[in-house]
């Protein structure tokens, strides 16, 4: 029987009535971590100690935490912390519960980070749409003011450090740690051209630290219990564990905590099985960027996802039976992407307009024979070829798509319409009418969500 | 490698290449075109577009050329069949939303977009579901059309705004498939550089509104050209349909524009084809009307009067070419032996001349290059973005992108207040002693940033106020920090004029004259006074330009024998006894000398109206009519002359290879060129070639910097005695300063193309009336209140027909003639002892804006509209004290003439108002009354 290995959920899975108040977090060690960082290591042993640990960025990107921060120029200040809460990948939704039952470990996480790297100054980009989350962080950084775990001379020591929480307005592409950057100054949250990168010139020109808040999270336990101790779970090249949101056709979704490497059979049984005893027909491993797979057989680590021809992403594990329309799967995925395209680049603008309409078509009985190569070639001009790693990913989303379940679009085409019977168009979100046409096509996310005071029943295991 | 210099392969060829540049570039200059949209070389690179990803050696993804450094060793494939694959599927992707315009659109045969599916394009595509649609051809402002269907989103438009003229006017909104670029609501595009995103568009998405719908391309003929405008003197090119100009570009030249030009460069070439273009000689008849004659005729009644005439005065106009100047000159001081003769009339309070205390040349040491090295840069003078607009962009370039530090010094807020480190208000005159506190250091703040190398510079700002003590100020700044001086004088000819002895006290080269002639204001005071016989005006028109529009109506008033050489029938023109038609800049060959010394060649386009010709011909015609025959048929033959007889000028070179082969192309191939000082090399970092395919493709260097003195090997002239004024030159003959005039002659109305101004005339008195035809009712004086009619009250009863004034207690002398002392500064306490009981009473600080009343932009349709309505700028707490706000009507007055003008209130030092020069609907010269002038400001 697959277990759970709770280090981050912890608190939150333990306390499920209080987790989030500072008393609780206080009673459970909290604060622990960060005050060790401060007060007993230097910032050098802070930054070897997460390096030799191994631990890679929760975001999506895999990139070696310790690494990055080493990338920091030491003899220019100010530098800053930026926490990426801004997640938007469709499946995922860990850093969503992290902030509302556990912001404190967050908190405490960016501590560790600014100590190590020199920052006195920190941002955590919230995405827009977590409003019972960001007032947890909120109440949250205004209790750690309180108790003196903030501000000036924090923890009794001569570091100073603050935090501004900064909601965004719903844009996924802000989720890119560059795109962050210009919507937190103010600007259209497009990406940057790189080099320089954000270590170097960052926020306001200033070297930066950009790390998700899962990754930010996992930082206390690190800190105080060390490397070798977080070295025990995971892969040589993956190590720790990582929270994977699980959806779909399961019967309990939720966040679940493993180490690295378990197998995607294993979550699957933590999840509960796939509904009415079904079997999986596609699984997405790592959030809607990430390929399709066909089979559970597989670890879930950097590497051996990579190997399987996917990616571990963001952690946001989709299950799929076989009611499932994959056509219709392609099309809401490249439907996320196009709405979500900032529209900088060529490839990733039109491209992804373009397949929308092809795979609408498809979807919708007026097929051509032809589409399905004229899909792979649009992919072909996105990936590799866009501006961000946004049109890389909607064409590899497509590619599996098309590729994986050819013989599903064969068919569409053939029948001329959905034999899974869509009959009715599908949007993703809240998006009302096709995007692009001037005046009349965007409409704007109506505020639903974003302010909707719903705390959403997060499903527990 | 240790020396910036890297060596790589791109496409089987090795180059080397300095360090750092940009791979789009370099493959550029090896002949190596790979395709583009976003990039361009001004500005910063963006890689939006994809369109030039290449294989470069090592990379796993393909790499956007335009935004990849050259690295040693690096070995690239721009043809390799991942990367054609990618620039054809872009093309692809670009294609999809883009019309099939073509037919109707005027970028077609000169379309980026158009060529590069021609080349890399597939033939037919494969989408086939309805294109993205917008409301097509939105009028985003008075010059610029937006259509948003064809735009390939590259950003240049925005970045252009952005980066270059600091002025995001145009913007992207919306996000994904939907992006467009548009203006914000009510926002329009208002930029006095817009005209340059048309010309960067790669599509046909912005569009000029005056060409739109004019030409094809392949139906333009086009010559290289300058600007005529201003003195910054942005090279362009001037394309014409059916003989007449239809379009204008920049010409990209890193020294001088780099590649952009300001709208009204760009779009002021109307008033060419103008209809009211005086196209045969004229000669007023004994019925005192105007008859068209032949040049013969016309050229006999003026040598005939200049046979006999003694006392001759020549004013030319600072919109003449080099050899214009050196023509009027000759006539001047060699056939006519008069040093009467002067050039400057807007900046008439302005002794260039003084400016040779430093190094010999009136005129800048520095170049517009020096201001991107300088650390430091002093700026003393008008608002750049008014009245030399690109100069505003280097300017602002230097600062923002190379980091030079900048000073200001100004009584009024200006464009250049926001980047500025240090902004130093001061009032009104007030400017030789801000200059004298850097030089002497007495503010340590800003002392402490005066760094090395230096640029100072000057322009003349005020029209009719004396410059003399600004100028010292500043060359004593410059001397003493070792620093280059920059001159800004206003007009695309002004420097030629000075260069070429159009100058009362200095001959060709700076030689100091034999006898100090009379200046612009004492040649109409000598009309005023009957003591002239004969005015000649070539290219001048006092009427509108001079800053004393009483003088100037009591110099015509005279009836003194005017000879006009103009373009149109000006309100001066009006005046005259006979009127020669002058050829306009796209219409002949010539060169015009830029504010830093540029000498760059015009090429003639179409042909002049009738019979109009170029004033330097006209005038070697005059002298030839004399018995002088100065011999030249043509323009090389005026260069051979000058080249002899100008020290200065004995090495300009105007011989440029390649004219055939590259009709644009334009090198002045000197034993200067390239300058190690002043040129950058072409090959000297990102920014450097052009779009080939794209018209404007021109290399970047026109023009030649005339070398200075101690540039030039064995050419002493710095070392000459005399060169130097040894004491600083008498100021100019002033009329008193609180003289009382009369207004000026009743300008002629919009209506009144060319109405002789009948010679039975008197001067006009405060009766005239404002061109808007708002009534100039009276004099202030006869409304004001006791206290504020002091200095400028009059006896007697009508308005305008007294000229005596009743000295105030001031102590201001009595009206003693014209030979009145010197311009001095006087504060208005002085004129004014009544100050406490009202500030009403305010220096004028006036100065052009870019879209005025004058003859080029007025005769332009394009841009008559832009010109803003006339209105006094006051200091917040002045018009408080006023009780005057924002948007309220004032009364301003001054000379016997008044005007209700809209308030504004503005960052402006206390007790002087800013009132624009020369603005639809009423000239501020009509209340200047001599020199430093002092208005009256009230609530009406
Ligand atoms: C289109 C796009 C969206 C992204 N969205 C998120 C996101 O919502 N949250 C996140 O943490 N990282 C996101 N990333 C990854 C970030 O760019 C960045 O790699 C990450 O925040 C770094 O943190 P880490 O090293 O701790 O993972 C996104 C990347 C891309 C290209
Ligand atoms: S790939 Fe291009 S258009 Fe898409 S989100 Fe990134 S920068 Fe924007
Ligand atoms: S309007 Fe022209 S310059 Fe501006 S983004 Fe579109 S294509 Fe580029
Ligand atoms: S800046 Fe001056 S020279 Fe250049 S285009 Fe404008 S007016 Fe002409
Ligand atoms: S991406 Fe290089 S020219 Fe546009």
């Amino acid at each position: 029987m697959a277990e759970e290995v709770r280090v981050v959920t912890k608190r939150m899975r333990e306390h499920t009535e209080d987790s989030w108040t500072l008393q609780r977090v206080l009673d459970t060690g909290g604060y622990d971590g960060a005050r060790k960082a401060v007060v007993e290591m230097a910032p050098e042993e802070l930054g070897g100690e997460v390096k030799s640990s191994g631990l890679r960025g929760r975001g999506g990107a895999g990139f070696p935490t310790g690494v990055k921060w080493s990338f920091v120029p030491a003899d220019v200040s100010p530098k800053y912390v930026v926490v990426n809460h801004d997640e938007g990948e469709p499946g995922t939704f860990k850093d969503r519960e992290l902030g509302e039952r556990d912001p404190h470990q967050l908190l405490e996480g960016m501590i560790i980070a600014a100590r190590a790297v020199g920052a006195n100054k920190a941002f955590i980009y919230c995405r827009g749409e977590f409003a019972l989350g960001s007032r947890r962080l909120d109440q949250a950084i205004r209790d750690a003011y309180g108790a003196g775990f903030l501000g000036e001379g924090i923890f009794g020591s001569d570091f100073d450090f603050d935090i501004v929480l900064h909601r965004g307005a719903g844009a996924y592409i802000c989720g890119e740690e560059s795109a962050l950057l210009d919507s937190l100054e103010g600007f259209r949250g497009q990406p940057r051209l790189r080099p320089p990168f954000p270590a170097v010139k960052g926020l306001y020109g200033q070297p930066t630290v950009i790390n998700n808040t899962e990754t930010l999270s996992t930082l206390p336990h690190l800190i105080l219990n060390g490397s070798e101790w977080f070295r025990q779970w995971g892969t040589e090249k993956s190590p720790g564990t990582k929270i994977f949101s699980v959806s779909g056709h399961v019967n309990r979704p939720a966040n679940y905590e493993v180490p690295l490497g378990t197998s995607l059979a294993d979550l699957l049984e933590l999840a509960g099985g796939m509904q009415n005893g079904k079997e999986p027909k596609a699984i997405i491993p790592g959030g809607a960027s990430a390929p399709l797979l066909t089979s559970t057989d597989v670890a879930l680590d950097f590497e051996s996802l990579q190997e399987a021809g996917s990616m571990l992403g963001s952690g946001g594990v989709v299950f799929m039976d076989e009611t499932t329309c994959m056509v219709r799967n392609t099309l809401v995925t490249t439907e996320f992407f196009e709405h979500e395209s900032c529209g900088k680049c060529t490839p990733c603008r039109e491209g992804t307009w373009w397949a929308v309409k092809v795979l609408e078509r498809i979807e919708h009985g007026d097929g051509r024979q032809e589409d399905m190569d004229l899909l792979l070639d649009i992919c072909n001009g996105m990936d590799g070829r866009s501006f961000c790693p946004l049109g890389d990913a909607a064409s590899w989303a497509l590619r599996s798509g098309v590729k994986t379940f050819r013989d599903e679009f064969e068919q569409h085409v053939a029948e001329g319409s959905c034999p899974f019977g869509g009959g009715e168009r599908v949007h993703v979100g809240a998006r009302v009418g096709a995007t692009g046409l001037g005046e009349a096509g965007i409409t704007s996310q109506p505020a639903a969500g974003i302010d909707a005071d719903s705390e959403p029943e997060a499903a527990q295991p | 490698m240790s020396d910036g210099k890297v060596t790589l392969t791109i496409n089987g060829h090795d180059v080397e290449a300095e360090e750092n540049r940009l791979l789009i570039d370099v493959a550029e200059e090896l002949g190596v075109y790979v395709p583009r949209f976003c990039y361009h070389p001004g500005m910063k690179s963006v890689a939006v577009c994809r369109m030039c990803l290449v294989k470069v050696e090592g990379s796993r993804k393909l790499l956007p050329a335009c935004a990849t450094p050259v690295t040693d060793g690096m070995v690239v494939d721009t043809v390799d069949e991942e990367a054609v694959d990618a620039q054809e599927g872009m093309l692809e992707f670009l294609l999809i939303n883009h019309p099939l315009d073509c037919p109707i659109c005027d970028r077609a045969g000169e379309c980026p977009l158009q060529d590069q599916t021609y080349k890399h394009g597939p033939g037919s595509s494969r989408y086939i579901e309805p294109k993205r649609t917008y409301e097509k051809a939105l009028e985003i402002s008075d010059l610029v059309v937006l259509d948003r269907e064809r735009c390939v989103l590259c950003w240049r438009c925005v970045r252009f705004s952005e980066e270059i003229a600091g002025d995001a006017f145009i913007q992207l909104i919306d996000r994904g498939a939907g992006t467009q670029v548009l203006t914000f609501k009510d926002d329009p595009f208002d930029s006095y550089f817009s005209g340059n995103t048309i010309q960067i568009c790669p599509v046909g998405a912005l569009l000029s509104k005056p060409y739109r719908f004019v030409s094809r391309p392949w139906d333009l003929t086009s010559a290289p050209s300058v600007c005529s405008y201003c003195a910054v003197g942005c090279p362009l090119t001037n394309e014409a349909r059916a003989e007449k100009v239809v379009r204008c570009q920049a010409l990209p030249n890193e020294n001088v524009n780099d590649f952009w030009v300001c709208d009204k460069g760009r779009f002021g070439y109307h008033y060419v084809s103008s209809e009211e273009r005086l196209a045969s000689p004229l000669v007023r008849t004994d019925a005192d009307e105007f008859e068209a004659t032949s040049w013969g005729r016309a050229l006999d009644v003026v040598t005939g009067r200049l046979r006999t005439a003694r006392r001759i005065g020549i004013i030319a106009g600072a919109h003449l070419t080099t050899e214009d100047a050196y023509a009027v000159s000759k006539l001047a001081k060699k056939t006519l032996r008069t040093s009467d003769v002067d050039s400057r009339l807007q900046d008439a309070g302005a002794p260039y001349e003084r400016a040779a205390a430093l190094s010999g040349v009136a005129g800048s040491t520095a170049t517009l290059n020096d201001l991107e090295s300088a650390r430091t840069i002093v700026w003393v003078g008008p608002d750049p973005k008014e009245v030399l607009p690109v100069l505003y962009l280097r300017l602002r370039k230097s600062v923002l992108e190379e980091g030079a530090k900048l000073i200001v010094v100004s009584p009024r807020r200006i464009s250049l207040d926001a980047i500025a480190t240090h902004v130093i208000r001061c009032d009104v005159g007030g400017e030789a002693e801000a200059v004298d506190g850097l030089t002497w250091g007495f503010d340590t703040a800003v002392a402490g940033d005066v760094g090395d190398p230096l640029v100072v510079c000057w322009g003349p700002s005020s029209p009719g106020r004396d410059e003399g003590p600004i100028v010292d100020a500043v060359v004593a700044l410059a001397r003493n920090k070792n620093a280059k001086l920059l001159v800004c004088p206003p007009h695309a000819g002004s420097q030629g004029m000075i260069d070429m002895g159009v100058h009362p006290s200095l001959d060709p080269g700076y030689t100091p004259s034999d006898s100090r002639g009379k200046d612009t204001r004492g040649i109409l005071q000598a009309a005023a006074a009957g003591e002239l016989d004969i005015l000649l005006l070539i290219g001048a028109d006092p009427v509108a330009d001079f800053p004393d529009g009483g003088l100037v109506a009591r110099a015509f008033g005279s009836g003194v024998f005017t000879v006009a050489v103009e373009l149109f029938p000006t309100e001066s023109v009006a005046h005259a006894d006979v009127v020669f038609p002058s050829a306009a800049y796209a219409e002949r060959e010539g060169t015009f000398t830029n504010l830093e010394r540029r000498i760059q060649k015009l090429e003639p386009l179409t042909a002049p109206p009738g019979s109009a010709s170029e004033p330097w011909r006209i005038c070697s015609r005059i002298a030839h009519g004399l018995g002088d025959d100065w011999g030249w048929a043509g323009f090389n033959d005026v260069w051979t002359e000058i080249r002899a007889t100008v020290p200065t000028h004995a090495h300009v070179d105007l011989t440029w290879a390649g004219q055939e082969s590259r009709p644009l192309s334009l090198h002045y191939e000197s034993p200067f060129q390239p300058d190690p000082t002043h040129g950058r090399s072409v090959s000297a970092g990102p920014g450097a070639g052009y779009p080939k395919g794209h018209r404007s493709g021109a290399p970047f260097h026109t023009g030649q910097n005339w070398p200075l003195s101690w540039e030039l090997r064995g050419f002493e002239a710095r070392q000459r005695p005399g060169i130097i004024p040894s004491r600083p030159p008498e100021p100019p003959a002033g009329d008193d300063p609180v003289s009382p005039a009369p207004a000026p002659g009743a300008p002629a109305g919009d209506d009144a193309a060319l109405r002789l101004i009948p010679r039975t005339d008197t001067p006009a008195g405060g009766d005239a009336s404002l061109r808007s035809g708002t009534p100039l009712s009276s004099a202030f004086a006869s409304e004001a209140s006791p206290s504020s009619a002091k200095g400028w009250s009059r006896t007697g009863g009508e308005d305008g027909d007294s000229p005596e004034v009743k000295a105030g207690k001031s102590g201001v002398p009595e009206r003693s003639g014209e030979s009145s002392p010197a311009a001095t500064w006087h504060s208005v306490e002085d004129e004014f002892p009544s100050f406490s009981e009202g500030r009403r009473s305010f220096v004028l600080y006036t100065g052009r804006l870019l879209y005025d009343e004058g003859a080029m932009v007025s005769k332009t349709v394009a841009l008559k509209s832009l010109a803003r309505r006339p209105f006094v700028e006051l200091n917040e707490e002045d018009a408080k004290e006023l009780g005057l706000s924002e948007g309220d009507e004032a009364l301003v007055g001054g000379n016997g003439v008044r005007a209700t003008l809209e308030v504004r209130l503005g960052d402006i030092a206390r007790g002087a108002v800013f009132i624009p020069y020369d603005q639809p609907g009423w000239r501020a010269n009509s209340i200047i009354r001599g020199v430093n002038p002092v208005v009256e400001v009230r609530h009406p």
